[in-house]
């Protein structure tokens, strides 16, 4: 199995993971999808992806959204891609329409052939067992309009994972409060760092912490 | 002394930010120097109004309002616009009954309703026709440019059809009569509003709202602006009557706005060739405007009197526009008395027009009127048909997704490789359901089968996907194309729909090779820029005049109701993402845009995505 979690940032914050991310590929001249959290704009973030994957020497992109109808053709071609990039945004309405279009059993059939899935963010989020992580801290979360009590998600790891940390007493505060309700460590990286996962193994890249029952680690051995 | 000056000059600034207003007094030069073009009413103040909406872009394009002016009303810009907009004219029915108004109230100029040819008034000359319920508030001028200003509601005029087929002149507000009656509706105003600021985001010409000010039961007064509305009907009449005086004078009149407004260069100076230049100015904006309308599926309409366009091609009056999701061909209007031409006549119509105008050249240079039918092979009519397939084939590789300048190479040295492509491409948009005609809310359709904008979407994304090779299967490609009127039975294959199904692709694939080889980039480099300006342009969702109508009625029964900033707002959100231009600024990005849309421009949008396909 092979996962890429990015935690956020600009482009450039991210080369290091999305090299790596291609090199997982094991394919030289790799087909790569963006699927966006939202078809909102999602035009514009997907001129910024190919942008900055086109810096990578990849010239095969192909641009998917699931919250709007989509044919079986053009399924079929995202699922026969190396990688696929799951964007963010906000992570209730992106979990709403991976669910709604059963999206989960194809993201799982698609890591068991060898294709690389990568989530930024929101994307990052809905590929761990649930996204109770979306819902804090109370500054900065996503909202649920919806209401959307079922929250489980695509449980391709055994962690929780929290994007965008800043390494402050009011992020570990409720960070750390999530952590004694819960019997998953969360992994914590800020902007530019990420998890990638390998056969099980976990590499990090840049500075992350692990919240786990109440305690708060640093994760010292990291790349990047 | 030099102190005094500008602080007095700042003061005044400070305390008359509005002061460009004051310009819009009724006065006009078509009034001045075309007298007999138009009807003058004196107005009054018509009170009760509220400011349900002022456009802020366009007020500081005009220089209504400074252009550091905040999308903010104060009481003072409030009242400024009440002031200029809010005025009912006092008409013929007024004055026969001696209806007697406060004279602080009445204007001290007059306000002129045009007259123009309209093919639903009797008398086929336009003598008794024009502004059945518009006056024209008059011009602004900001530097070289100028605007003309009109309002639509403000009062019964005599040019009405009503007036006119009845015999009698109408109170303004009769029930009796509804268009007659002259006043219009919010949900008119609203409808105009948002269909033209997308249609103008997407480079189109067309009237603009400036304001609409709404009054008890639903009533308005909507303010539309262009940097000129004349229409070709506003020549027509006077061709009809044989009235060469005035006809030269308001053609004359038409050729001296162009050249003031700069939208012409280059224009000849002796007085022969000036009328030459004038028609192939018109020749070529008629060709663009008709090709421009049949492949971006515009409805409007247009038929031999000339009425529902504008001279420089822009789109007006907005109740029987409409933008189809498809290539409804075959859809057509009831306007109880008649049928409206369909969306594939409007090049004869547009066609005629250009016919009708080498008359009036003619005319005009000859002093003397000879038949229109003696203008069917005028050198200008060849030169529409010719210039219309020009556009229609620029327009359909902008609508691939290849750039102004790969666009320019491929029709310089490529043309029958893009109008091969072309072919097939009017095949698959073409085709009709095999249930034959059927009756719509407001008229009848055939319906169109294939959403032509999906295809040029996902098509290049397989390629580059598959490989330049790898092409996709008849049954795939009929995958992507079929809309939601596409019945089973539509979706048929025979040897020829597979046959064209192939030359789709072998042409498509050609003219992107075509335009590597000459640019010496890779095919998946060319493939790649085509993919991601089409995504734009052939944007999954894509406004319809089903959509907008829906829309309106949601912004109408918003509670608690919106105010003119709210539907300020709201209309900039949503024609900021109806922006099909590739081209268009770009907003920053991690992957992860804010997507802040408020709730109600969610909602629009998924009006506009469930009637995606339709009329």
């Amino acid at each position: 199995m092979k996962i890429v979690l990015y935690s956020g940032g600009a482009e450039k914050e991210n080369r290091f993971l999305n090299q790596r991310a291609l090199e997982l590929t094991g394919v030289d001249v790799p087909k790569v999808t963006f699927i966006p959290s939202s078809s909102y704009y999602a035009e514009e973030d997907f001129k910024y992806f190919v942008d900055e994957f086109s810096k990578l020497g990849v010239q095969r992109f192909m641009h998917f959204c699931v919250d709007t109808p989509f044919t079986k053709t053009l399924l079929n071609e995202v699922l026969r891609s190396d990688l696929i990039f799951l964007g963010g945004g906000n992570t209730f309405y992106f979990l709403k329409h991976l669910k709604k279009h059963k999206m989960f059993g194809h993201f799982k059939k698609f890591l068991k052939r060898g294709g690389v899935l990568c989530g930024l963010s929101a994307g990052a989020i809905v590929l761990t067992p649930h996204v109770h992580t979306a819902s804090f801290p109370h500054f900065d979360r996503d909202e649920n309009p919806w209401d959307m009590k079922n929250l489980s998600a695509m449980r391709l790891v055994n962690f929780e994972f929290f994007p965008h940390y800043k390494n402050s007493k009011r992020y570990d505060d409720e960070l750390l409060h999530h952590s004694k309700k819960s019997n998953l460590p969360l992994y914590a990286c800020p902007d530019g760092g990420g998890i990638i996962i390998e056969k099980e193994q976990l590499t990090f890249c840049g500075k992350g912490h692990v919240f786990f029952q109440g305690k708060k680690f640093t994760i010292s051995n990291y790349l990047g | 002394m030099g102190n005094t000056k500008l602080k007095e000059t700042k003061a005044s600034k400070e305390t008359a930010p509005y002061g460009k207003f004051k310009e819009i007094d009724g006065s006009h030069p078509l009034k001045k120097n075309i007298p007999e073009a138009v009807v003058e009413y004196q107005v009054r103040t018509r009170h009760g109004g509220q400011v349900a909406f002022f456009n802020f872009d366009l007020a500081r394009e005009l220089g209504l309002i400074p252009e550091n002016h905040p999308d903010e009303f104060t009481k003072e810009l409030k009242e400024e616009i009440l002031k200029t907009f809010s005025i009912v004219i006092i008409n013929e029915y007024d004055q026969m009954n001696n209806f007697n108004y406060p004279k602080e109230e009445i204007r001290p100029q007059t306000y002129m309703a045009t007259r123009y040819l309209q093919l639903q008034h009797p008398c086929k000359k336009g003598t008794t026709s024009g502004d059945g319920r518009s006056i024209w508030n008059g011009q602004i001028t900001k530097g070289s440019k100028s605007w003309d200003v009109s309002s639509c509601g403000t009062g019964a005029t005599k040019l009405s059809p009503a007036s006119n087929i009845n015999k009698k002149f109408y109170q303004t507000g009769d029930p009796t009569v509804s268009y007659g009656c002259g006043y219009s509706e919010k949900d008119e105003g609203l409808s105009s509003l948002f269909f033209s600021e997308v249609l103008a985001k997407n480079g189109l010409e067309t009237e603009r709202v400036l304001a609409i000010i709404e009054f008890q039961k639903g009533l308005a007064i909507n303010v539309r602006v262009h940097e000129n509305l004349l229409r070709p009907s506003h020549m027509f009449n006077h061709l009809k009557q044989n009235n060469l005086p005035t006809l030269k004078r308001v053609v004359d009149y038409y050729i001296d706005r162009q050249i003031k407004n700069k939208v012409w260069k280059n224009v000849p100076t002796d007085s022969k060739s000036i009328y030459d230049y004038f028609l192939n100015q018109v020749m070529e904006t008629f060709a663009e405007m008709s090709a421009n309308f049949e492949d971006q599926y515009i409805f409007c309409w247009l038929d031999w009197d000339g009425d529902n366009i504008l001279m420089d091609g822009g789109i007006i009056d907005y109740g029987s526009v409409r933008q189809f999701g498809l290539y409804h061909h075959e859809y057509r209007y009831d306007d109880v008395q008649r049928w409206s031409t369909s969306i594939k006549e409007q090049k004869q119509k547009a066609r005629y027009i250009v016919q009708t105008f080498a008359q009036i050249v003619d005319y005009i240079k000859n002093e003397k009127k000879k038949s229109i039918d003696d203008f069917k092979n005028h050198h200008s009519v060849q030169s529409f048909d010719k210039r219309f397939f020009d556009y229609k084939n620029r327009n359909i590789l902008t609508k691939i997704g290849f750039n102004a300048k790969y666009a320019d190479f491929l029709l310089e040295n490529c043309k029958k490789e893009v109008e091969d492509f072309r072919s097939d491409f009017t095949y698959f948009e073409m085709a009709k359901s095999v249930k034959g005609p059927q009756k719509v809310p407001d008229g009848i359709n055939w319906n169109a089968i294939f959403c032509m904008r999906d295809i040029l979407r996902e098509l290049p994304q397989i390629f580059l996907s598959r490989g330049l090779d790898g092409k996709i299967s008849e049954a795939e490609f009929l995958d992507i194309i079929k809309s939601s009127y596409a019945t089973k039975a539509d979706l048929k294959r025979s040897l020829r729909r597979d046959l064209k199904i192939r030359s789709y692709q072998k042409n498509y694939l050609k003219l992107v090779n075509k335009v590597a080889a000459k640019f010496k980039v890779t095919p998946e480099k060319a493939m790649l820029d085509v993919s991601m300006r089409s995504s734009v342009i052939n944007k999954y969702d894509r406004v319809t005049g089903d959509s907008i109508t829906t829309i309106v009625q949601k912004v109408m029964n918003q509670r608690p109701k919106l105010d003119a900033a709210q539907i300020n707002e709201i209309l900039k959100e949503f024609t900021s993402y109806q922006n099909l231009n590739p081209d268009k600024d770009r907003k920053p990005s991690n992957f992860e845009t804010e997507k802040d849309q408020s709730k109600l421009v969610k909602g629009m949008l998924q009006i506009v995505r469930e009637f995606r396909d339709g009329i």
